[in-house]
């Protein structure tokens, strides 16, 4: 991805890290930039469009804050992955996995019903542990 | 924050020193205010640009601010040092571009910059020749002997070379072409972005001022009128048109009101400052209101004019 990705008017109303934020807002949104693919260096946009470097770390760190871009190491700035949240608790999940196994296959052991299993399962997620 | 003051503590961070600042300055020649109670604070590694119009007073600020004109009244300091008794060592770290780069101009620019570059510690000689080839700055030619745009550009190549921690250019644009000054734009948005340079430059050329200042001071007739990071300015600050007939309810002024300028046909038009977030006075509600947000340049002829 190179530096004329953005479109910068330095003399508009909107303060150019809001104009940055905008336009990578919408390339995101649309695809044109796609999920892992690295942006170009805040030196690289500073220096092509003669803007002050901490006007594009300023923008590129409100979206990092946001949740749209990460920071990747060796790789700069990259856009997040797009399912973040659910592949997060996805992973979350995954660490109680075997615990689950054994729950299930204990439960067969003992033929229990799986209403039963579940509603007491239920009754203690919904417990306020203070 | 108190200038004289080496560093500030406060809840276990340190604020730097302000690498160049000044207190109620005043100035006047022949009986004519120049400067009028002028204060200023540019935060480390800030890019500041100082806007006003010609005779504002910009130059005679720099130069008081550099320890190179008596202020009436007022104190100045540069990197926590007052700037008439400046140390030697402070003033190797100090680059400055004058509007009108006039000193050792008899020599040839290749010994002029070997010279100069002697008495810095830092000096960058390969930036320097570097620089001279980009620009097409004949070495070999003496400095009266180059054009107003040569001589303005060995100046800056002069100050850069240096490597200063703090950069004050006096109208740095004036006599450079539009390819030029992209060019010293991009010089200095660089500098203070990978060295953390601290720059001052004035201008009446608003749209430079937008490629590159974090901050922005408007100086109009020998006061600062606004003073503010360039992003703020521009989030806080916009222009409330009203028709004669709602501007007839204006009394007094409006809450955040920078200026007012009045129209022959009774209408009037108020720049408005407001804190970060919060809303705009009421009078952007009444009938016909308009509020309209600016541009820099838009807002500083409104302010000026």
């Amino acid at each position: 991805m190179d530096t004329e990705l953005f479109n910068i008017q330095p003399t508009a109303p909107e303060p150019i890290y809001r104009q940055i934020m905008e336009q990578l807002r919408r390339l995101i949104a649309s695809g044109q930039l796609a999920a892992g693919e690295a942006l170009p260096s805040v030196r690289d946009v500073a220096g092509r469009h003669a803007i002050n470097p901490m006007t594009v770390s300023r923008a590129y760190s409100m979206l990092e804050n946001e949740g749209l871009l990460e920071r990747q190491r060796g790789k700069g700035m990259v856009v997040a992955a797009t399912r973040r949240k659910p592949q997060s608790q996805e992973r979350l999940l995954g660490h109680l996995e075997p615990r689950l196994q054994d729950l299930a296959r204990h439960a067969r052991e003992l033929d229990l019903p799986k209403k039963l299993l579940l509603d007491r399962l239920r009754e203690l997620l919904d417990e306020d542990p203070t | 924050m108190n200038a004289t003051a080496q560093m500030i503590e406060s809840d276990n961070t340190t604020v730097e020193l302000s690498p160049l600042s000044c207190n109620g300055i005043y100035k006047c020649y022949d009986g004519v205010n120049v400067l009028s109670g002028v204060s200023l604070n540019i935060p480390q590694g800030a890019v500041l640009g100082l806007i006003g119009r010609n005779g504002a007073g910009k130059s005679s600020l720099i130069r008081i601010l550099l320890g190179l004109l008596m202020p009436d009244r007022g104190e100045s300091f540069v990197m926590g040092e007052a700037s008439l008794k400046m140390t030697d060592a402070s003033k190797t770290r100090l680059g400055y571009v004058p509007q009108q780069p006039d000193a050792l101009a008899w020599m040839r620019v290749k010994d002029m910059l070997e010279f100069i570059g002697s008495f810095y510690p830092k000096w960058d000689s390969v930036y320097a020749g570097d620089a001279l080839l980009r620009w097409g700055i004949p070495g070999e030619k003496t400095l009266a002997k180059l054009s107003p745009g040569e001589r303005q550009r060995v100046a800056l190549i002069r100050a850069l070379a240096s490597n200063p921690s703090l950069l004050v250019l006096d109208e740095p644009a004036a006599a450079l072409d539009p390819v030029a000054r992209r060019d010293l734009l991009r010089e200095i948005a660089m500098r203070a972005g990978d060295s953390g340079t601290t720059v001052l430059f004035s201008t009446h050329i608003v749209s430079d001022l937008e490629r590159v200042a974090s901050h922005v001071a408007f100086l109009h007739k020998g006061r600062m009128l606004l003073n503010a990071s360039m992003d703020d300015l521009k989030e806080t600050h916009a222009r409330l048109a009203l028709p004669s007939s709602s501007a007839q309810q204006l009394q007094g002024l409006l809450p955040g009101e920078v200026s007012r300028r009045r129209h022959h046909d009774g209408s009037v038009s108020i720049v408005l400052a407001r804190e970060i977030n919060s809303a705009w006075p009421d009078a952007a509600q009444w009938p016909g209101a308009r509020l309209d947000v600016l541009g820099l340049e838009d807002l500083f002829v409104e302010v000026t004019e």
